[in-house]
């Protein structure tokens, strides 16, 4: 076990290492400096401007710079506001995202889980079949169409909930609801055709034959196994869920990360982007990490086959 | 009761030809696979879907009088309204606005806009269809080119084993680590926007997954007698390859293709959405929900249809590639 936690390590730390380069050096070919916006300065106070953002230096020793800094968690200067560091711009916006992307996870997961549930049990009734579609519709439709139509029929026709803004506890609900979606499909879908597997193993068909009673076989016999694979799926849940929150927190005006980082691209912020998307591409490592760490610890056969799930 | 008595038997003989007789006809691989995918009513539902969008995508544009790009400030802003529908006035299709407002009276307005029109009178109807090409497009081109990479890679990698595959493994193994949303904002941002650059920063990271499962089946089959048998013969590696591995791995790489498009067109939609997509007036199905969401309010139409386009088109994929999966590869069901 620990040497496969240290070759997953290794593993993580290359691949930042990759990631923070390949970022760099494709931020160096990018047309476009903190000048970009300010022609009228005179030569001097563009070699100022240059000067601090350290633009004067030969590349490598940038580089040098860049990596020095990134592993004591600096990320440099914004481009496009004065004196901002990005990661203070960054550490300012993560609660909302933050609080939307927890939200989202729990919610879509316990309701994936139940869908599942009952699909399963009812399974081939038309309750499993709305269920199933449910679960389909739900992974075909891109989150920004249905937080659009959420937006238009929820908050505009019916007006039951606030259009868009972050004030309280009832302006997360419908960003919340579409990030969840795609969860809830997710969750449901594998639920059922685990279950449904499980249910017709022989330890079932024992437990029933010995007269254990249907709900003691759901809950003790078939959801903890069922439940435990749910881990491996939060690694790409995770991805979903911070691809979604970048146009959902546009759509809805939340004060999030992935608002911040959409501007940023429009506005040729470099440094935000760099710094932003270092922090994406940690946070998916980090979490793919923990992922397969915590399934190794769970499930022993991880552990002697040393490779991840399937 | 000692000894049975022979006289009792008869001798009925082998009767060969009753036995070895076909009880069925024989059925070849894509006949078999068809009658499985015909009895399953999602997937035909899907395939269906996907005949109807695609010959809408191709004929649609051209149907209507208007060009994707040609604007007329006048008739901005139009809800829809189709002739034969418009005295129907529970369907959106009868040219007044959300208040029950008849614009086209007001406007002055004589032709009919079947899907309405955008904020600068482009004709909703033609750029809705001409955006439907062009992510269909984009979709099916990334998922054909991770298609040759992955086979390509996959096929080396799984085929010849030992080192070769172990550092290319290792390779895959660190980009798979690499989440793909930022290697393509990342390489839209650098090289200039456009069709041809979405599909190659989606091609970047998206044929991993393709090489991955040519490997594994590979690995499985490349130890197989029949292929013993061939290597034996004196097959090369490339006839071992092509005419006897390859037939046998196509149905996880339709599979798996079939599962590109439609997340190939929600990754086209989802960077028109954050602005680094198709630039007007080129649209996309993404681009114009985008553009609908600036006039969602008080003209609805402009949203809702490109979204009912786009989800149908994706759903009826991923409907087709569910019962695809069912009828080529039954192991591959979860």
């Amino acid at each position: 076990m620990v040497k496969y936690t240290l070759k997953r390590l290794f593993y993580m730390v290359l691949t930042l290492f990759i990631i923070a380069t390949i970022t760099f050096f494709l931020m160096k070919l990018l047309p476009g400096s903190p000048l970009t916006n300010q022609e009228k300065l005179s030569p001097d106070q563009q070699e100022i401007i240059l000067d601090k953002y350290g633009l004067n230096d030969p590349v490598p020793v940038q580089y040098v710079n860049y990596m020095t800094n990134l592993v004591q968690g600096d990320l440099g200067l914004s481009f496009q506001y004065d004196n901002r560091s990005v990661t203070q711009m960054i550490g300012e916006r993560i609660g909302p995202s933050a609080e939307l992307g927890f939200q989202a996870i729990v919610f879509g997961t316990i309701v994936g889980i139940l869908l599942g549930i009952v699909s399963a049990l009812k399974h081939n009734t038309i309750i499993d079949y709305a269920a199933t579609t449910i679960a389909v519709l739900g992974i075909s439709i891109p989150s920004f169409v249905f937080a659009g139509l959420l937006q238009y029929f929820v908050g505009v026709q019916w007006q039951l909930l606030p259009v868009a803004s972050w004030e309280g506890f009832e302006y997360t609900i419908m960003p919340t609801l579409a990030l969840s979606v795609f969860v809830i499909a997710t969750v449901a879908r594998y639920m059922r055709s685990e279950l449904l597997e499980i249910l017709s193993s022989d330890y079932i068909t024992l437990a029933r034959a010995k007269g254990v009673s249907a709900p003691s076989i759901m809950i003790k016999h078939a959801l903890r196994n069922a439940l435990i694979p749910i881990i491996t799926l939060l690694g790409p849940l995770a991805v979903n869920i911070m691809t979604g929150s970048l146009v959902i927190e546009r759509i809805f005006a939340i004060p999030g990360i992935g608002e911040q980082f959409v501007r940023s691209i429009n506005t040729n912020d470099f440094t935000v982007i760099m710094g932003t998307t270092l922090f994406y591409s940690v946070l998916f490592v980090v979490v793919i990490f923990i992922v397969d760490i915590l399934y190794g610890v769970i499930d022993p056969r991880i552990r002697v086959s040393g490779g991840g799930r399937k | 009761m000692s000894q049975m008595d022979p006289k009792l038997f008869e001798i009925q003989g082998s009767r060969t030809a009753e036995t070895e007789q076909m009880g069925r006809p024989s059925l070849s691989f894509w006949h078999d696979a068809w009658l499985r995918l015909r009895s399953n009513k999602g997937a035909i539902f899907g395939l269906v879907l996907i005949a109807i969008i695609m010959l809408m995508a191709i004929i649609g544009p051209s149907m209507s009088n208007y060009t994707y790009k040609e604007q007329n400030i006048k008739h901005a802003k139009l809800p829809p309204k189709i002739a034969a529908l418009e005295d129907i006035h529970w369907l959106p299709f009868d040219g007044r606005d959300k208040d029950g407002f008849d614009v086209y009276k007001s406007k002055e307005v004589d032709q009919y806009y079947w899907f309405g029109t955008d904020d600068l009178g482009r004709d909703l109807w033609t750029r809705a269809w001409y955006g439907t090409r062009i992510s269909i497009f984009i979709g099916v081109m990334a998922a054909l080119i991770d298609l040759l990479i992955g086979i390509a890679y996959g096929g080396i990698s799984g085929y010849y084993g030992g080192r070769i595959d172990n550092v290319m493994q290792r390779i895959i193994e660190i980009l798979v680590g690499i989440p793909q949303l930022i290697v393509v904002i990342l390489f839209i941002l650098v090289f200039e926007q456009g069709i041809f650059s979405i599909i190659m920063a989606m091609v970047i990271t998206g044929w991993v997954s393709m090489a991955r499962i040519v490997r594994g089946q590979f690995l499985k089959l490349k130890n197989q007698e029949y292929v013993l048998a061939s290597r034996t013969l004196g097959a090369s590696g490339g006839r071992l390859i092509w005419k006897h591995l390859m037939p046998n791995v196509i149905g996880p790489i339709i599979v798996t293709t079939m599962f590109t498009i439609p997340s190939a067109i929600f990754t086209e939609a989802f960077l028109s959405f954050i602005g680094l997509g198709i630039a007007p007036p080129e649209a996309s199905l993404g681009s114009l929900v985008n553009d609908g969401f600036k006039s969602m309010q008080m003209y609805p139409h402009m949203l809702i249809i490109p979204s009912v386009i786009i989800s149908l088109l994706i759903l009826s994929f991923n409907l087709l590639a569910d019962g695809l999966r069912d009828a080529l590869d039954p192991q591959m069901k979860k």
